[in-house]
Protein backbone atom coordinates (compact mmCIF):
# COMPACT_ATOMS: atom_id res chain seq x y z
CA UNK A 1 0.00 0.00 0.00
CA UNK A 2 1.24 3.58 -0.99
CA UNK A 3 -0.40 5.28 1.31
CA UNK A 4 -3.29 4.55 4.25
CA UNK A 5 -4.66 8.07 5.98
CA UNK A 6 -7.21 7.55 8.45
CA UNK A 7 -9.42 10.02 10.16
CA UNK A 8 -6.87 13.03 9.01
CA UNK A 9 -8.09 16.39 9.88
CA UNK A 10 -6.44 19.65 9.39
CA UNK A 11 -7.48 23.31 10.77
CA UNK A 12 -5.97 26.54 9.79
CA UNK A 13 -6.04 28.72 13.37
CA UNK A 14 -5.97 32.19 12.63
CA UNK A 15 -5.05 34.29 15.60
CA UNK A 16 -7.99 37.30 15.31
CA UNK A 17 -9.54 35.22 12.06
CA UNK A 18 -11.69 32.47 12.80
CA UNK A 19 -10.38 28.88 12.73
CA UNK A 20 -10.70 27.29 9.31
CA UNK A 21 -11.39 23.23 8.70
CA UNK A 22 -9.53 22.22 5.79
CA UNK A 23 -9.66 18.54 6.24
CA UNK A 24 -12.55 16.51 8.32
CA UNK A 25 -11.32 13.05 9.10
CA UNK A 26 -10.14 11.70 5.43
CA UNK A 27 -9.40 8.57 5.11
CA UNK A 28 -7.85 6.95 1.83
CA UNK A 29 -5.79 4.00 0.70
CA UNK A 30 -3.69 4.40 -2.17
CA UNK A 31 -2.47 0.66 -3.77
CA UNK A 32 1.09 0.32 -4.46
CA UNK A 33 1.41 1.37 -8.20
CA UNK A 34 -1.75 3.55 -8.56
CA UNK A 35 -2.84 6.85 -10.47
CA UNK A 36 -5.13 8.42 -7.90
CA UNK A 37 -7.19 11.10 -8.58
CA UNK A 38 -8.45 13.98 -6.05
CA UNK A 39 -10.69 16.23 -7.40
CA UNK A 40 -13.33 18.84 -5.96
CA UNK A 41 -13.89 22.32 -6.46
CA UNK A 42 -11.83 24.94 -5.15
CA UNK A 43 -11.08 25.22 -1.36
CA UNK A 44 -12.27 21.74 -1.38
CA UNK A 45 -9.39 20.42 0.69
CA UNK A 46 -7.13 19.17 -2.54
CA UNK A 47 -3.93 20.96 -2.28
CA UNK A 48 -3.72 20.78 1.64
CA UNK A 49 -4.78 16.93 1.58
CA UNK A 50 -1.59 16.47 -0.74
CA UNK A 51 0.97 18.73 1.56
CA UNK A 52 0.23 16.63 4.45
CA UNK A 53 0.25 13.46 2.33
CA UNK A 54 4.09 14.57 1.42
CA UNK A 55 4.59 15.51 4.60
CA UNK A 56 5.29 19.00 3.66
CA UNK A 57 2.36 19.81 6.25
CA UNK A 58 1.31 18.03 9.41
CA UNK A 59 -2.10 16.76 10.56
CA UNK A 60 -3.89 17.35 14.09
CA UNK A 61 -5.69 14.42 14.12
CA UNK A 62 -5.96 10.72 12.14
CA UNK A 63 -3.10 8.33 11.60
CA UNK A 64 -0.84 8.62 8.13
CA UNK A 65 1.25 5.51 6.47
CA UNK A 66 3.35 6.16 3.29
CA UNK A 67 4.89 2.97 1.48
CA UNK A 68 4.69 1.77 4.95
CA UNK A 69 6.58 4.31 6.30
CA UNK A 70 5.03 6.15 9.74
CA UNK A 71 4.65 9.74 8.46
CA UNK A 72 5.06 11.20 12.63
CA UNK A 73 8.31 9.11 13.11
CA UNK A 74 9.74 8.22 9.73
CA UNK A 75 8.96 12.07 7.95
CA UNK A 76 13.12 11.73 7.06
CA UNK A 77 13.12 8.83 5.58
CA UNK A 78 9.60 9.76 3.88
CA UNK A 79 11.13 12.80 2.42
CA UNK A 80 13.71 10.42 0.66
CA UNK A 81 11.03 8.59 -1.27
CA UNK A 82 8.43 10.80 -2.53
CA UNK A 83 8.46 13.51 -4.37
CA UNK A 84 6.06 16.74 -5.86
CA UNK A 85 5.02 18.73 -8.38
CA UNK A 86 3.20 21.59 -7.57
CA UNK A 87 0.53 23.85 -9.57
CA UNK A 88 2.47 27.12 -9.59
CA UNK A 89 6.03 25.69 -10.02
CA UNK A 90 8.37 28.31 -8.30
CA UNK A 91 12.02 28.15 -8.21
CA UNK A 92 14.62 30.05 -7.48
CA UNK A 93 14.33 33.12 -10.61
CA UNK A 94 18.21 33.67 -11.56
CA UNK A 95 18.72 29.97 -11.11
CA UNK A 96 18.95 28.35 -15.13
CA UNK A 97 16.95 24.89 -15.51
CA UNK A 98 20.50 23.11 -14.82
CA UNK A 99 21.41 24.78 -11.86
CA UNK A 100 17.66 24.41 -10.36
CA UNK A 101 18.16 20.61 -10.85
CA UNK A 102 21.95 20.40 -9.66
CA UNK A 103 20.93 22.50 -6.59
CA UNK A 104 17.75 20.27 -5.55
CA UNK A 105 19.68 17.19 -6.56
CA UNK A 106 22.42 18.33 -3.84
CA UNK A 107 19.45 18.94 -1.62
CA UNK A 108 18.81 15.15 -2.31
CA UNK A 109 21.99 13.88 -1.76
CA UNK A 110 23.11 13.54 -5.09
CA UNK A 111 26.64 13.75 -5.84
CA UNK A 112 29.72 13.59 -8.42
CA UNK A 113 29.01 11.57 -11.91
CA UNK A 114 25.60 10.60 -10.15
CA UNK A 115 24.41 13.84 -9.91
CA UNK A 116 25.71 15.13 -13.14
CA UNK A 117 24.02 12.11 -15.00
CA UNK A 118 20.97 12.01 -13.20
CA UNK A 119 20.17 16.21 -14.01
CA UNK A 120 21.01 15.17 -17.32
CA UNK A 121 18.71 11.95 -17.60
CA UNK A 122 16.12 14.22 -16.35
CA UNK A 123 17.19 17.12 -19.25
CA UNK A 124 16.75 14.76 -21.65
CA UNK A 125 13.54 12.80 -20.81
CA UNK A 126 11.81 16.28 -20.16
CA UNK A 127 13.05 17.47 -23.32
CA UNK A 128 14.33 20.55 -21.57
CA UNK A 129 17.86 20.43 -23.46
CA UNK A 130 17.65 23.34 -25.73
CA UNK A 131 16.59 25.50 -22.78
CA UNK A 132 19.15 24.11 -19.70
CA UNK A 133 21.29 27.18 -19.22
CA UNK A 134 18.05 29.81 -19.80
CA UNK A 135 17.12 31.34 -16.15
CA UNK A 136 14.03 30.29 -14.88
CA UNK A 137 12.42 33.81 -14.51
CA UNK A 138 12.87 33.62 -18.96
CA UNK A 139 10.75 29.65 -19.25
CA UNK A 140 7.34 29.91 -20.63
CA UNK A 141 4.62 28.58 -18.43
CA UNK A 142 5.29 25.14 -20.08
CA UNK A 143 9.11 24.52 -19.75
CA UNK A 144 8.45 25.94 -15.62
CA UNK A 145 5.96 22.53 -15.78
CA UNK A 146 8.36 20.16 -17.34
CA UNK A 147 11.14 21.91 -14.52
CA UNK A 148 8.90 21.21 -11.88
CA UNK A 149 8.58 17.40 -13.39
CA UNK A 150 11.99 16.93 -13.90
CA UNK A 151 13.00 18.17 -10.16
CA UNK A 152 10.15 15.41 -8.98
CA UNK A 153 11.75 12.92 -10.41
CA UNK A 154 15.62 13.83 -9.63
CA UNK A 155 15.13 11.14 -6.41
CA UNK A 156 13.63 8.47 -8.31
CA UNK A 157 10.60 8.81 -6.14
CA UNK A 158 8.31 5.66 -5.23
CA UNK A 159 5.21 7.94 -4.74
CA UNK A 160 4.92 11.28 -7.15
CA UNK A 161 2.59 13.88 -5.87
CA UNK A 162 1.64 16.28 -8.77
CA UNK A 163 -0.69 19.02 -7.70
CA UNK A 164 -2.55 20.23 -10.54
CA UNK A 165 0.03 19.91 -12.59
CA UNK A 166 -1.70 21.05 -16.07
CA UNK A 167 -2.97 24.27 -14.98
CA UNK A 168 -2.26 27.65 -17.37
CA UNK A 169 -0.96 25.35 -19.74
CA UNK A 170 -2.52 25.55 -23.22
CA UNK A 171 -3.92 22.38 -24.73
CA UNK A 172 -1.23 21.53 -26.18
CA UNK A 173 0.98 21.60 -23.24
CA UNK A 174 -1.83 20.23 -21.26
CA UNK A 175 -1.61 16.67 -23.63
CA UNK A 176 2.30 16.52 -23.63
CA UNK A 177 2.19 16.77 -20.22
CA UNK A 178 -0.54 14.02 -19.39
CA UNK A 179 1.99 12.11 -22.19
CA UNK A 180 5.08 12.77 -19.74
CA UNK A 181 2.81 11.67 -16.38
CA UNK A 182 1.97 8.60 -18.14
CA UNK A 183 5.07 7.51 -18.94
CA UNK A 184 6.79 8.55 -16.15
CA UNK A 185 4.43 5.70 -14.20
CA UNK A 186 4.76 3.26 -17.01
CA UNK A 187 8.79 3.64 -16.80
CA UNK A 188 9.15 3.96 -12.84
CA UNK A 189 6.22 1.79 -11.97
CA UNK A 190 5.47 4.02 -9.58
CA UNK A 191 2.31 5.97 -7.27
CA UNK A 192 1.22 8.79 -8.67
CA UNK A 193 -1.56 10.80 -6.29
CA UNK A 194 -2.30 13.25 -8.72
CA UNK A 195 -5.19 16.60 -8.17
CA UNK A 196 -6.70 18.28 -11.31
CA UNK A 197 -9.86 20.30 -12.04
CA UNK A 198 -9.72 19.15 -15.15
CA UNK A 199 -12.32 16.10 -15.47
CA UNK A 200 -10.61 14.85 -18.79
CA UNK A 201 -7.34 14.35 -17.47
CA UNK A 202 -8.68 12.67 -14.60
CA UNK A 203 -10.46 10.53 -17.01
CA UNK A 204 -7.37 9.52 -19.11
CA UNK A 205 -4.90 9.41 -16.46
CA UNK A 206 -6.56 7.77 -12.63
CA UNK A 207 -7.35 4.11 -11.79
CA UNK A 208 -9.13 5.40 -8.99
CA UNK A 209 -11.06 9.05 -7.90
CA UNK A 210 -11.87 10.88 -4.29
CA UNK A 211 -13.98 13.35 -4.91
CA UNK A 212 -13.12 16.06 -1.81
CA UNK A 213 -16.16 18.57 -0.73
CA UNK A 214 -15.67 20.75 2.13
CA UNK A 215 -12.48 19.00 3.49
CA UNK A 216 -14.59 15.60 2.97
CA UNK A 217 -14.80 12.58 0.41
CA UNK A 218 -17.67 12.87 -1.06
CA UNK A 219 -16.56 9.96 -2.81
CA UNK A 220 -14.25 7.34 -4.37
CA UNK A 221 -14.19 4.59 -6.65
CA UNK A 222 -13.06 4.04 -10.17
CA UNK A 223 -14.24 7.25 -12.97
CA UNK A 224 -16.15 4.15 -14.66
CA UNK A 225 -17.76 3.08 -10.83
CA UNK A 226 -18.35 6.85 -10.05
CA UNK A 227 -21.03 7.39 -13.10
CA UNK A 228 -22.45 3.95 -12.93
CA UNK A 229 -22.92 4.52 -8.85
CA UNK A 230 -24.49 7.88 -9.17
CA UNK A 231 -26.96 7.08 -11.32
CA UNK A 232 -26.55 10.12 -13.30
CA UNK A 233 -28.51 8.96 -16.37
CA UNK A 234 -28.20 10.40 -19.99
CA UNK A 235 -26.38 13.24 -21.51
CA UNK A 236 -28.62 14.88 -24.64
CA UNK A 237 -26.03 17.81 -26.73
CA UNK A 238 -28.02 19.68 -28.54
CA UNK A 239 -27.08 21.33 -31.21
CA UNK A 240 -29.30 24.59 -32.49
CA UNK A 241 -30.11 27.36 -33.72
CA UNK A 242 -32.64 30.10 -32.62
CA UNK A 243 -34.20 30.81 -29.30
CA UNK A 244 -34.83 28.37 -26.41
CA UNK A 245 -35.58 28.90 -22.62
CA UNK A 246 -33.25 27.16 -20.62
CA UNK A 247 -34.32 27.88 -17.43
CA UNK A 248 -37.78 26.19 -18.76
CA UNK A 249 -35.79 23.29 -19.64
CA UNK A 250 -34.04 23.30 -16.14
CA UNK A 251 -37.45 22.76 -14.08
CA UNK A 252 -38.96 20.16 -16.31
CA UNK A 253 -39.13 16.77 -14.70
CA UNK A 254 -36.30 14.50 -14.75
CA UNK A 255 -33.50 16.74 -15.58
CA UNK A 256 -30.96 16.77 -13.72
CA UNK A 257 -28.70 19.69 -15.23
CA UNK A 258 -28.50 22.10 -18.10
CA UNK A 259 -25.03 22.77 -18.78
CA UNK A 260 -24.10 26.46 -20.81
CA UNK A 261 -25.17 27.49 -24.34
CA UNK A 262 -22.29 28.86 -26.46
CA UNK A 263 -22.40 30.28 -29.62
CA UNK A 264 -20.58 27.99 -32.24
CA UNK A 265 -18.52 30.49 -34.60
CA UNK A 266 -16.95 28.50 -37.56
CA UNK A 267 -16.59 25.17 -35.84
CA UNK A 268 -15.26 26.89 -32.12
CA UNK A 269 -17.49 27.67 -29.39
CA UNK A 270 -17.61 31.25 -28.74
CA UNK A 271 -19.47 32.89 -25.75
CA UNK A 272 -20.06 35.98 -27.89
CA UNK A 273 -24.10 36.62 -28.84
CA UNK A 274 -25.13 36.74 -32.57
CA UNK A 275 -28.34 35.69 -34.13
CA UNK A 276 -28.14 32.77 -36.31
CA UNK A 277 -25.09 31.46 -35.24
CA UNK A 278 -24.85 27.62 -33.76
CA UNK A 279 -25.35 27.08 -30.28
CA UNK A 280 -24.93 23.87 -28.19
CA UNK A 281 -26.36 22.60 -24.83
CA UNK A 282 -26.02 19.40 -22.67
CA UNK A 283 -28.48 18.54 -20.96
CA UNK A 284 -28.72 15.54 -18.17
CA UNK A 285 -31.82 13.47 -17.84
CA UNK A 286 -32.92 11.08 -15.90
CA UNK A 287 -33.37 7.85 -17.66
CA UNK A 288 -37.11 8.11 -18.23
CA UNK A 289 -38.74 7.85 -21.87
CA UNK A 290 -40.95 10.58 -21.79
CA UNK A 291 -38.15 12.97 -19.94
CA UNK A 292 -36.60 13.40 -24.16
CA UNK A 293 -39.71 14.21 -25.66
CA UNK A 294 -40.66 17.36 -23.05
CA UNK A 295 -37.45 18.74 -23.56
CA UNK A 296 -37.19 18.60 -27.50
CA UNK A 297 -40.86 20.33 -27.52
CA UNK A 298 -38.96 23.12 -25.74
CA UNK A 299 -37.23 23.72 -28.70
CA UNK A 300 -40.34 24.20 -31.25
CA UNK A 301 -38.85 27.99 -31.91
CA UNK A 302 -35.65 26.88 -32.41
CA UNK A 303 -34.27 24.60 -35.41
CA UNK A 304 -32.47 21.77 -34.16
CA UNK A 305 -29.12 20.94 -36.16
CA UNK A 306 -28.01 17.55 -34.24
CA UNK A 307 -28.80 15.46 -31.34
CA UNK A 308 -26.67 13.21 -29.66
CA UNK A 309 -27.63 10.90 -26.65
CA UNK A 310 -24.37 9.66 -24.47
CA UNK A 311 -23.52 8.58 -21.30
CA UNK A 312 -22.42 10.97 -18.83
CA UNK A 313 -18.45 11.88 -18.35
CA UNK A 314 -16.36 12.37 -15.58
CA UNK A 315 -17.24 16.73 -15.68
CA UNK A 316 -21.07 15.41 -15.04
CA UNK A 317 -20.35 13.10 -12.11
CA UNK A 318 -18.25 16.64 -10.58
CA UNK A 319 -20.89 18.86 -11.23
CA UNK A 320 -23.66 16.09 -9.37
CA UNK A 321 -21.32 15.96 -6.48
CA UNK A 322 -19.88 19.47 -6.34
CA UNK A 323 -23.81 20.70 -5.98
CA UNK B 1 23.76 7.77 2.47
CA UNK B 2 27.81 8.41 2.23
CA UNK B 3 29.35 11.19 3.45
CA UNK B 4 29.75 12.73 0.10
CA UNK B 5 25.75 12.56 -0.40
CA UNK B 6 25.34 14.50 3.09
CA UNK B 7 28.12 16.65 2.50
CA UNK B 8 26.24 17.99 -1.05
CA UNK B 9 23.01 18.30 1.38
CA UNK B 10 25.18 21.20 3.18
CA UNK B 11 26.38 22.45 -0.12
CA UNK B 12 23.41 22.74 -2.06
CA UNK B 13 22.74 26.10 -0.15
CA UNK B 14 26.31 27.41 -0.58
CA UNK B 15 25.89 26.68 -4.44
CA UNK B 16 22.45 28.46 -4.71
CA UNK B 17 23.68 31.29 -2.59
CA UNK B 18 26.74 31.25 -5.17
CA UNK B 19 25.26 31.13 -8.38
CA UNK B 20 22.30 33.99 -6.98
CA UNK B 21 25.20 35.91 -6.06
CA UNK B 22 26.97 35.93 -9.47
CA UNK B 23 24.15 36.66 -11.39
CA UNK B 24 23.23 39.81 -8.95
CA UNK B 25 25.51 43.18 -10.01
CA UNK B 26 24.23 44.42 -6.91
CA UNK B 27 26.18 41.98 -5.27
CA UNK B 28 29.33 44.49 -5.61
CA UNK B 29 27.45 47.06 -3.14
CA UNK B 30 27.73 44.53 -0.20
CA UNK B 31 31.23 43.47 -1.18
CA UNK B 32 32.60 46.43 -2.13
CA UNK B 33 30.76 49.85 -2.43
CA UNK B 34 29.17 49.98 1.23
CA UNK B 35 31.99 47.80 3.18
CA UNK B 36 34.67 50.31 2.36
CA UNK B 37 32.14 53.75 2.47
CA UNK B 38 31.93 52.04 6.08
CA UNK B 39 35.52 51.71 6.47
CA UNK B 40 36.58 55.13 4.47
CA UNK B 41 33.79 56.94 6.94
CA UNK B 42 35.56 55.88 10.29
CA UNK B 43 38.67 56.09 9.38
CA UNK B 44 38.12 59.53 8.18
CA UNK B 45 36.61 60.72 11.38
CA UNK B 46 40.05 59.05 13.59
CA UNK B 47 42.05 61.74 10.73
CA UNK B 48 39.79 64.65 11.35
CA UNK B 49 40.21 63.97 15.48
CA UNK B 50 43.59 63.78 15.15
CA UNK B 51 43.30 60.01 17.00
CA UNK B 52 46.15 57.70 18.28
CA UNK B 53 47.61 54.41 16.37
CA UNK B 54 45.65 52.39 19.26
CA UNK B 55 41.88 54.07 19.25
CA UNK B 56 42.31 54.18 14.99
CA UNK B 57 42.77 50.38 15.67
CA UNK B 58 39.50 50.46 17.91
CA UNK B 59 37.53 52.01 15.75
CA UNK B 60 38.29 50.29 12.68
CA UNK B 61 38.29 46.56 14.09
CA UNK B 62 34.81 47.86 15.12
CA UNK B 63 33.86 48.96 11.65
CA UNK B 64 35.11 45.55 9.96
CA UNK B 65 33.24 43.65 12.37
CA UNK B 66 29.88 45.07 11.51
CA UNK B 67 30.55 45.10 7.79
CA UNK B 68 32.10 41.18 8.09
CA UNK B 69 29.39 40.21 10.31
CA UNK B 70 26.52 42.14 7.91
CA UNK B 71 27.47 40.54 4.52
CA UNK B 72 28.34 36.93 6.44
CA UNK B 73 24.57 36.73 8.35
CA UNK B 74 22.84 38.24 5.08
CA UNK B 75 24.51 35.02 3.38
CA UNK B 76 22.57 32.80 6.00
CA UNK B 77 19.60 34.80 5.79
CA UNK B 78 19.11 34.18 2.37
CA UNK B 79 19.02 30.85 2.79
CA UNK B 80 15.06 31.36 3.66
CA UNK B 81 15.14 34.65 1.81
CA UNK B 82 15.83 33.38 -1.72
CA UNK B 83 12.99 31.00 -1.61
CA UNK B 84 10.58 32.76 -0.07
CA UNK B 85 10.77 35.85 -2.54
CA UNK B 86 10.96 32.85 -5.22
CA UNK B 87 7.85 30.91 -3.88
CA UNK B 88 9.51 28.05 -3.72
CA UNK B 89 10.05 27.01 -0.53
CA UNK B 90 8.12 24.02 -0.71
CA UNK B 91 10.62 22.61 -2.68
CA UNK B 92 13.03 23.18 -0.01
CA UNK B 93 11.13 21.59 2.74
CA UNK B 94 9.97 18.49 1.05
CA UNK B 95 13.02 17.24 0.58
CA UNK B 96 15.17 15.21 3.17
CA UNK B 97 16.69 17.84 4.62
CA UNK B 98 17.43 19.53 8.34
CA UNK B 99 17.99 23.12 9.91
CA UNK B 100 21.93 22.37 10.10
CA UNK B 101 22.26 21.58 6.22
CA UNK B 102 20.07 24.85 5.31
CA UNK B 103 22.33 27.11 7.91
CA UNK B 104 26.12 25.55 7.74
CA UNK B 105 25.65 25.50 3.92
CA UNK B 106 24.72 29.09 3.85
CA UNK B 107 27.05 29.93 6.44
CA UNK B 108 29.81 28.52 4.29
CA UNK B 109 29.47 30.81 1.64
CA UNK B 110 29.21 33.58 4.27
CA UNK B 111 32.46 32.73 5.25
CA UNK B 112 33.74 32.97 1.40
CA UNK B 113 32.55 36.00 0.92
CA UNK B 114 33.63 37.69 4.69
CA UNK B 115 36.97 36.51 3.99
CA UNK B 116 36.72 38.24 0.77
CA UNK B 117 35.77 41.52 2.82
CA UNK B 118 37.74 41.06 5.42
CA UNK B 119 40.96 40.80 3.38
CA UNK B 120 39.45 44.42 1.09
CA UNK B 121 38.88 46.30 4.05
CA UNK B 122 42.59 44.77 6.12
CA UNK B 123 44.59 45.88 2.98
CA UNK B 124 42.82 49.02 2.56
CA UNK B 125 43.36 50.10 5.89
CA UNK B 126 46.86 49.44 6.36
CA UNK B 127 47.60 51.73 3.02
CA UNK B 128 45.11 54.45 4.02
CA UNK B 129 45.15 54.64 7.61
CA UNK B 130 48.29 52.33 9.09
CA UNK B 131 46.08 49.59 10.58
CA UNK B 132 47.86 45.87 10.93
CA UNK B 133 45.43 43.39 11.14
CA UNK B 134 47.94 40.80 11.64
CA UNK B 135 49.47 42.51 15.50
CA UNK B 136 50.09 39.77 17.63
CA UNK B 137 50.31 37.11 15.01
CA UNK B 138 47.04 35.54 12.62
CA UNK B 139 45.68 33.72 15.74
CA UNK B 140 43.74 36.55 17.19
CA UNK B 141 42.13 37.99 13.63
CA UNK B 142 41.40 33.94 13.00
CA UNK B 143 39.73 33.59 16.31
CA UNK B 144 38.07 37.12 15.96
CA UNK B 145 36.51 36.36 12.63
CA UNK B 146 35.68 32.92 14.23
CA UNK B 147 33.78 34.69 16.61
CA UNK B 148 31.96 37.36 13.32
CA UNK B 149 30.93 34.23 11.55
CA UNK B 150 29.38 32.56 14.54
CA UNK B 151 27.62 35.76 15.17
CA UNK B 152 26.43 36.02 11.96
CA UNK B 153 25.39 32.14 11.86
CA UNK B 154 22.79 33.28 15.26
CA UNK B 155 21.47 36.27 13.34
CA UNK B 156 20.84 34.46 10.33
CA UNK B 157 19.19 31.59 12.07
CA UNK B 158 17.12 34.23 13.68
CA UNK B 159 15.52 36.05 10.56
CA UNK B 160 15.10 32.26 9.20
CA UNK B 161 12.76 31.44 12.47
CA UNK B 162 11.19 35.02 12.13
CA UNK B 163 10.30 34.18 8.79
CA UNK B 164 8.85 30.85 9.66
CA UNK B 165 6.79 32.30 12.28
CA UNK B 166 5.76 35.78 11.32
CA UNK B 167 5.73 35.32 7.50
CA UNK B 168 6.99 37.39 4.57
CA UNK B 169 6.71 40.24 6.43
CA UNK B 170 9.96 39.50 8.63
CA UNK B 171 12.19 39.72 6.32
CA UNK B 172 13.12 43.58 7.29
CA UNK B 173 14.62 41.56 10.26
CA UNK B 174 17.32 40.60 7.85
CA UNK B 175 18.73 43.74 7.68
CA UNK B 176 17.74 45.03 11.41
CA UNK B 177 19.14 42.54 13.80
CA UNK B 178 22.67 43.68 13.01
CA UNK B 179 21.66 47.14 14.05
CA UNK B 180 20.68 46.26 17.52
CA UNK B 181 24.86 44.34 17.86
CA UNK B 182 25.77 47.81 16.69
CA UNK B 183 24.16 50.05 19.61
CA UNK B 184 25.47 46.83 22.34
CA UNK B 185 28.31 45.24 21.28
CA UNK B 186 30.77 48.20 21.63
CA UNK B 187 30.93 48.29 17.36
CA UNK B 188 32.65 52.10 18.10
CA UNK B 189 32.63 52.65 21.89
CA UNK B 190 33.51 50.17 24.60
CA UNK B 191 30.83 48.53 26.39
CA UNK B 192 31.13 50.36 29.72
CA UNK B 193 29.82 53.94 28.12
CA UNK B 194 26.38 52.03 28.31
CA UNK B 195 23.99 52.37 30.95
CA UNK B 196 24.18 49.39 33.41
CA UNK B 197 21.37 47.50 32.42
CA UNK B 198 22.10 47.69 29.12
CA UNK B 199 25.80 46.12 30.12
CA UNK B 200 24.13 43.17 30.62
CA UNK B 201 22.59 42.82 27.78
CA UNK B 202 26.47 43.41 25.89
CA UNK B 203 27.57 40.43 28.25
CA UNK B 204 24.92 38.34 26.82
CA UNK B 205 26.06 39.06 22.91
CA UNK B 206 29.01 36.77 21.86
CA UNK B 207 30.19 39.45 19.55
CA UNK B 208 31.40 41.73 22.55
CA UNK B 209 34.03 39.11 23.95
CA UNK B 210 35.17 38.65 20.48
CA UNK B 211 35.79 42.31 20.03
CA UNK B 212 37.02 42.91 23.30
CA UNK B 213 39.77 39.81 23.29
CA UNK B 214 40.89 40.99 18.88
CA UNK B 215 41.13 44.91 20.70
CA UNK B 216 43.24 43.76 23.47
CA UNK B 217 46.07 42.85 21.10
CA UNK B 218 45.92 46.46 20.26
CA UNK B 219 45.22 48.21 23.03
CA UNK B 220 46.69 45.55 26.18
CA UNK B 221 43.55 45.35 28.56
CA UNK B 222 41.27 41.90 30.21
CA UNK B 223 39.44 40.05 28.15
CA UNK B 224 36.45 36.94 28.31
CA UNK B 225 37.48 35.03 25.30
CA UNK B 226 36.04 31.36 26.62
CA UNK B 227 33.02 33.40 27.89
CA UNK B 228 32.25 34.54 24.17
CA UNK B 229 33.17 30.97 22.51
CA UNK B 230 30.76 29.14 25.46
CA UNK B 231 28.10 31.91 24.61
CA UNK B 232 28.37 31.35 20.97
CA UNK B 233 28.18 27.93 21.00
CA UNK B 234 25.26 27.91 23.26
CA UNK B 235 23.36 30.51 21.08
CA UNK B 236 24.42 28.34 17.84
CA UNK B 237 23.16 24.58 19.66
CA UNK B 238 20.21 26.74 21.21
CA UNK B 239 19.39 28.60 17.47
CA UNK B 240 19.14 25.13 15.45
CA UNK B 241 17.05 23.86 17.75
CA UNK B 242 14.48 26.49 17.84
CA UNK B 243 14.94 26.54 14.20
CA UNK B 244 14.09 22.88 13.82
CA UNK B 245 11.06 23.71 15.92
CA UNK B 246 9.57 26.66 13.84
CA UNK B 247 9.99 24.51 10.83
CA UNK B 248 7.98 22.09 12.57
CA UNK B 249 5.29 24.85 13.42
CA UNK B 250 5.52 25.83 10.08
CA UNK B 251 4.25 22.90 8.94
CA UNK B 252 1.56 22.30 11.59
CA UNK B 253 0.04 25.94 11.26
CA UNK B 254 0.76 25.78 7.38
CA UNK B 255 2.70 28.91 6.83
CA UNK B 256 4.90 26.49 4.75
CA UNK B 257 1.77 26.32 2.14
CA UNK B 258 1.20 30.23 2.74
CA UNK B 259 4.87 31.05 1.71
CA UNK B 260 4.55 29.36 -1.48
CA UNK B 261 2.05 30.97 -2.68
Amino acid sequence: MSVQAKGVCKRYKSLFGPTKIALKRISLDVEQGEIFGLLGPNGSGKTTLISILSTLIYPEEGSLSILGLNARRDRGEIRKIINICTAKPNFPWSLTIRENLVHYGMLYGLYGSALTRMVDDQIDAFELGEYRDVKFENLSTGLKQRLSLAKAMLNHPRLLFLDEPTTGLDPHMSAKTRKLIKRIHEEEQISVILSTHYMPEAEELCDRIAFLRGGEVAAMDTPQNLKNHLGLGQRVRIRYRGQVDLEAIRRFEGVIGVNGSHWIIGGQMDERAGEGLERRVDILIERKEDCLDGILKSFQDAKILDIDVDEPDLEDVFIELAR
Amino acid sequence: MSWQGELNRYLASAYKNWVITKRNAFTLFELFFWPLVSLLSIGLLTRFLMMDESMVSFLIVGSIALTILQVAQLDVSYVLLFDMWSKSIKNTFIAPVHSWHLIFGSLLFGIMRGSVVFAILASVSFYLFGFKFQTGGLIPPLIFLIGVFAMAAIIGIVVCISILTFGQKADVAAWSLSGLILLFSGIYYPVDVLPAFLQSVSRAIPLTYFLEYYRSVFIPGPHHLIVGLSLAALYLLLGLILFDRAINRARRTGILLRLSE
